[in-house]
């Protein structure tokens, strides 16, 4: 193989790896957030990039996440089905991530 | 001098190295997930030290290839001496100082090539380098590694955005991607272990095959695989915070999203080139895709200063330390004397470079967020309570 073809084969590889990832993970946190279950999180005390600077701030965040669960236009068995989407998605991006690790470990294939 | 005593000083010069490339390289997994604050910067630096640690003994593969053919070896070719492998060391350690002190993400494997390749011309000659080899293992990679990481990144940014957008008002659950955060910086962790410990496994391998101690075509033993290991994972977890500063939020500003995508990018990447047998750098990998994420996310700016500055020690890193490698190798070759000298020299340059350091510490405490402090104390009090009446009247003056 030469050296452009290696280099494209790379390219394509990572690409493709990373977009699988990527989308099953964008994709869970979107059904996940239609189903209701918007992921708040913590106030991070030491951070530069994140808006949440204080206590308060992060509970006007919940207030923010708990009304946008009650307009949600969604049914109940809606919901219920996008929840179990966004688990499934988890799940796949998770076993992408885990055969990674078995490819960069030559013990478990040889 | 004598044989053994010159094997301990490469063993040892080697686990420096080893010790700095940790250190060098804690940003390229850890400084987007510190920068985004999916984890505190020293619980980061401890799971990068223990994976990294893990990493290590997960693979020896690469080890026993560690010149790559760059330098020929073998009975046909040109046999490359401990005292050269000594003075390689010493220049790759140097660079990898100095690049750290200016907080500037270069490739610690580039530097071993280099710090290899300036020792085996100035004592065996130019007919010691396998140009070809060079070009195709070493130049190629270094110009299309960011490239390709980059453009990953950028697609992934792309996505992961796309994907997640919602209407203006409608929470979009984006403050999720800090908990991917920690996994895909792990993974980029635990790839960094695989390849980089190698490395010196590698040069302490072929140091005891050179030296009889250790039969040729045999691995790394037990006990170089553990100490070069440790010496890794210790590198990683005194953390290379002025790298940390520049990857974290000298080049752009990391939104958790982005951060997810640029790591994910780096160990998609990171993993197919090693899979398909093609040695790409981690360093330069993670920084471009850090570029390429910043690129992706509307909105955000690029710093190309600080870009130009990261790609400037990129290009310089091979000739440098090589250069540095030939001058160690120089006095190397003229004897005991000589070898003591470069210990002498190369002790004198690392306090130096340290004591400089001192001058403004770096560390856990300011790495990402010394401008934001100062935000901060301003945003705790939104309406701040009117000054005193004495006070009113000092600004009125």
């Amino acid at each position: 193989m030469n050296i452009v073809t290696e280099f494209l084969v790379v390219a394509g590889a990572s690409l493709l790896a990373a977009a699988v990832v990527v989308s099953l993970y964008s994709l869970g946190l979107r059904l996940l957030t239609s189903a209701g279950r918007i992921p708040t999180v913590e106030p991070a005390e030491f951070t530069g990039a994140i808006t949440i600077l204080t206590a308060a701030q992060a509970a006007k965040e919940a207030k923010r996440a708990k009304k946008a669960r009650k307009a949600n236009p969604l049914s109940d068995g809606q919901k219920r089905a996008a929840l179990l989407g966004a688990y499934a998605c988890f799940v796949l991006c998770a076993s992408a991530v885990l055969y990674g690790v078995y490819l960069i470990v030559p013990a478990l294939h040889g | 001098m004598d044989f053994t005593l010159i094997v301990v000083l490469v063993i040892v010069l080697a686990l420096i190295f080893d010790f700095t490339n940790g250190f060098h390289d804690t940003a390229n997994a850890m400084a987007t997930p510190i920068a985004t604050g999916a984890m505190r910067p020293k619980v980061a630096v401890t799971v990068a030290a223990i994976l990294n640690l893990i990493g290590a003994f997960l693979s020896t593969e690469v080890a026993k290839t560690i010149s790559g053919g760059i330098i020929k070896e073998g009975d046909d070719g040109i046999q490359i001496t401990p005292e050269l492998i000594f003075a390689g060391l010493i220049g790759a350690i140097v660079w990898n100082l100095i690049t750290w002190l200016r907080g500037l993400p270069s490739s610690s494997s580039h530097a071993l090539f280099g710090g290899l390749i300036g020792a085996a011309i100035i004592g065996v000659g130019f007919q010691a380098i396998d140009v070809g080899v060079l070009t195709s293992k070493v130049i190629l990679p270094a110009l299309l590694a960011p490239l390709i990481a980059g453009s990953v990144a950028y697609t992934a940014t792309k996505l992961a955005y796309a994907i997640t957008r919602r209407d203006i008002g409608k929470p979009d659950g984006r403050g999720g991607f800090r908990y991917a955060q920690i996994f895909s910086s792990s993974l980029v962790a635990l790839a960094h272990g695989t390849n980089d410990a190698q490395k010196t496994m590698g040069i302490i391998t072929l140091t005891l095959i050179a030296g009889g101690y250790q039969a040729a075509g045999t691995g790394p033993e037990t006990w170089v695989i553990t100490t070069c290991a440790l010496a890794i994972a210790l590198g990683t977890y005194t953390g290379g915070w002025r790298i940390i500063r520049t990857m974290g939020r000298g080049l752009t500003q990391v939104k958790p999203a982005q951060g997810f995508a640029a790591e994910t990018s780096t160990a998609a990447t990171i993993l197919a080139s090693s899979h398909l047998g093609f040695a790409l750098s981690t360093t330069q990998v993670a920084s471009g895709s850090v570029i390429g994420s910043g690129l992706g996310r509307r909105g955000s700016t690029v710093r190309w200063g600080m870009a130009g500055k990261v790609a400037l020690g990129w290009v310089l890193t091979l000739p440098a330390s090589g250069i540095m490698g030939a001058f160690a190798a120089g006095l190397a070759l003229i004897g005991p004397i000589g070898i003591l000298l470069d210990a002498v020299i190369g002790t004198i340059v690392v306090v130096a470079i340290f004591w400089w350091s001192r001058r403004s510490v770096v560390s856990h405490h300011n790495a990402i967020n010394d401008i934001d402090d100062a935000g901060r104390v301003v945003k705790i009090r939104k309406t701040p309570r009117k000054p005193p009446r004495r006070d009113r009247k000092k600004v009125a003056l």
